[in-house]
């Protein structure tokens, strides 16, 4: 999520203006964050081929009423593509066709929701809502801070890439160009050069402030009934899925 | 009351290099004092220093009469409020407010919410409470990250380069603001013009202390702003011409204010003669009727 966010560069700003703007980026982050996690252990569970067409549909339906924007949902997906292809074509390969595909519609129902949370949750409310979900303080702090400042480290990537482009480099799309990789890998070690000394002066301020070890959410917010609607609906949504599976209604 | 006290402070860095010497100074409650001097002078590795960042060193320091040492280090931090030169560095929360609140949150402080309001009032960004810090201009940063520290109302404020990369406006708000400010200031910069405006006192270091006083006695010193590359403010600069072309200067004014001042002298004197030479003219023409 965090690459997400970080490899759409500029955009992650928007993507956050923009998931404060529609119906589901206004839902408390606990519901969603429970709700969704719900749909993807029980969509992960499912065997049975007509469920796992299911939980796609309903992942797909969920991706369409969120009215995030499907332009960006659709890039994610497909970068995330080729790693849920290549696990179908393993299963493809040693279980037949049926599975592959039942695999890819799978994981795929299960990508589908999870970058729909992540798309439309303002990231910094991604985290407070799992800290209010009782994540570990040290986890939600790393995901925090590591946000915050691979943000500021792309934003120096950037201008490193220009700096070179203005004195004429071109070089890098060949892995031949010897030239080009020695100037790549000094960007790379200068880039990790500049992050040790961001990260000392970053925990400098941190203990100039009292930190010790959590950085917790300041204002508490509370589940309205939406929220929990739309949490329950995902909770029966998958619960209804797995006893279907599990054959419990005849 | 003397807040900070450093004596004979010297500081090398792992590789040797020498960053601070013999550095002997002092900080009484209420006074604003800038350090000033080049790149590389020292001035970042001393707030750093202050703050307990930089150990082992040699010589003392002492802050509201704590001797610091590893140990003291963490508690004496409490009465300092560091700005960092990159408010980026500093700012870390997800909103203005929260990123406000997190000191005084972290260190159990009492209310949260007036330390947070009143931090907020006072750097003028009451509006960008919500708004997100990384998204905000460098001038806006920079007075929240000032906010954050205010949230916790600590003794001393140590301000590292605070008028670096920002526009005219925001410079001279930001000046504003810290001239406005009723408290204990350590400035490091090579802003002389921004020091002339908010500080009574003035520290010239170049790994060690070259020279103390006013700006003032620091801008009239030719020899010491060679010597560490500092120049006269613009409005010193403007009043040396003026003094250069006839119209003499009693003490060079190193601030708007005393420049307002110095002027006013002038104009004065100059209409003074001109009447007077006006009136000695009239009393001629008289006599010759």
């Amino acid at each position: 999520m965090i690459v997400l966010h970080v490899r759409t560069g500029q955009a992650a700003g928007h993507l956050d203006e923009h998931a404060r703007s529609v119906w589901f980026g206004k839902l408390d982050a606990r519901a969603k964050i429970l709700g969704i996690f719900a749909f993807v252990i029980a969509a992960a569970l499912l065997t049975d081929p007509v469920l796992v067409m299911c939980a796609l549909a309903c992942a797909l339906v969920t991706a369409l009423l969120s009215r995030l924007p499907p332009r960006h949902l659709a890039k994610a997906y497909l970068a995330a593509l080729p790693f849920l292809a290549f696990a179908s074509f393993s299963v493809f390969l040693f279980a037949g066709f049926e599975r592959g595909i039942s695999m890819l519609a799978r994981t795929s129902a299960c990508v589908i929701a999870l970058l729909v949370l992540a798309t439309g949750t303002d990231t910094f409310e991604l985290f407070s809502g799992l800290r209010r979900l009782r994540v570990p303080g040290i986890l939600t702090t790393l995901l925090m801070l590591t946000h915050r400042y691979l943000l500021l480290l792309s934003e120096e990537l950037d201008r490193m890439r220009t700096a070179r482009r203005a004195r004429g480099f071109s070089g890098g799309r060949s892995l031949l160009d010897v030239q080009a990789f020695r100037v790549l890998s000094n960007t790379a070690g200068m880039l990790l050069v500049r992050s040790s000394g961001r990260a000392d002066r970053i925990f400098e301020a941190l203990k100039m402030r009292g930190f010790s070890k959590d950085m917790r959410p300041w204002r508490e917010t509370r589940i309205a009934a939406l929220d929990a609607a739309f949490m329950l609906a995902l909770v029966a949504i998958a619960a209804s899925l797995l006893l279907l599976q599990m054959e419990v209604f005849p | 009351m003397r807040v900070l006290e450093t004596t004979k402070l010297s500081f090398a860095y792992d590789d040797g290099t020498t960053a601070l010497r013999d550095l002997t100074m002092t900080l009484d409650d209420g006074e604003k004092v800038a350090i000033l001097g080049p790149n590389g002078a020292g001035k970042s590795t001393l707030l750093h220093l202050l703050s307990g960042f930089r150990m082992p060193f040699d010589g003392t320091v002492a802050v509201c009469g704590r001797k610091l040492e590893q140990q003291s280090a963490d508690d004496i931090r409490r009465d300092l409020g560091l700005l960092f030169q990159d408010p980026d560095d500093q700012l870390f929360m997800p909103t203005v407010e929260e990123d406000v609140a997190f000191g005084p949150r972290t260190l159990k402080l009492d209310d949260i919410e007036g330390r947070v309001l009143r931090g907020l009032r006072s750097t003028g960004i009451e509006h960008l409470a919500k708004r997100r810090p990384h998204r905000l201009s460098h001038g806006m940063k920079k007075r929240a990250a000032i906010a954050g520290i205010l949230a916790m109302d600590p003794r001393v404020l140590l301000l590292d380069e605070p008028t670096s990369g920002l526009d005219p406006k925001s410079r001279s708000e930001l000046v504003r603001l810290l001239k406005s400010m009723d408290r204990t200031m350590l400035i490091a910069t090579h802003d002389l013009e921004a020091a002339a405006e908010i500080v009574d006192r003035a520290i010239v270091l170049n790994v060690g202390v070259v020279k103390e006083g006013t700006i003032r006695d620091i801008v009239t010193d030719s020899k010491v702003m060679e010597e560490v590359g500092l120049e006269l403010p613009a409005i010193s600069r403007l009043f040396k011409e003026l003094d250069s072309m006839g119209y003499p200067v009693e003490a060079l004014p190193v601030s708007m204010d005393q420049a307002v001042a110095e002027l006013t002298k002038v104009i004065d004197r100059v209409g003074r003669q001109a009447r007077s030479r006006g009136v000695t003219k009239t009393a001629g023409q008289k006599k010759k009727t």
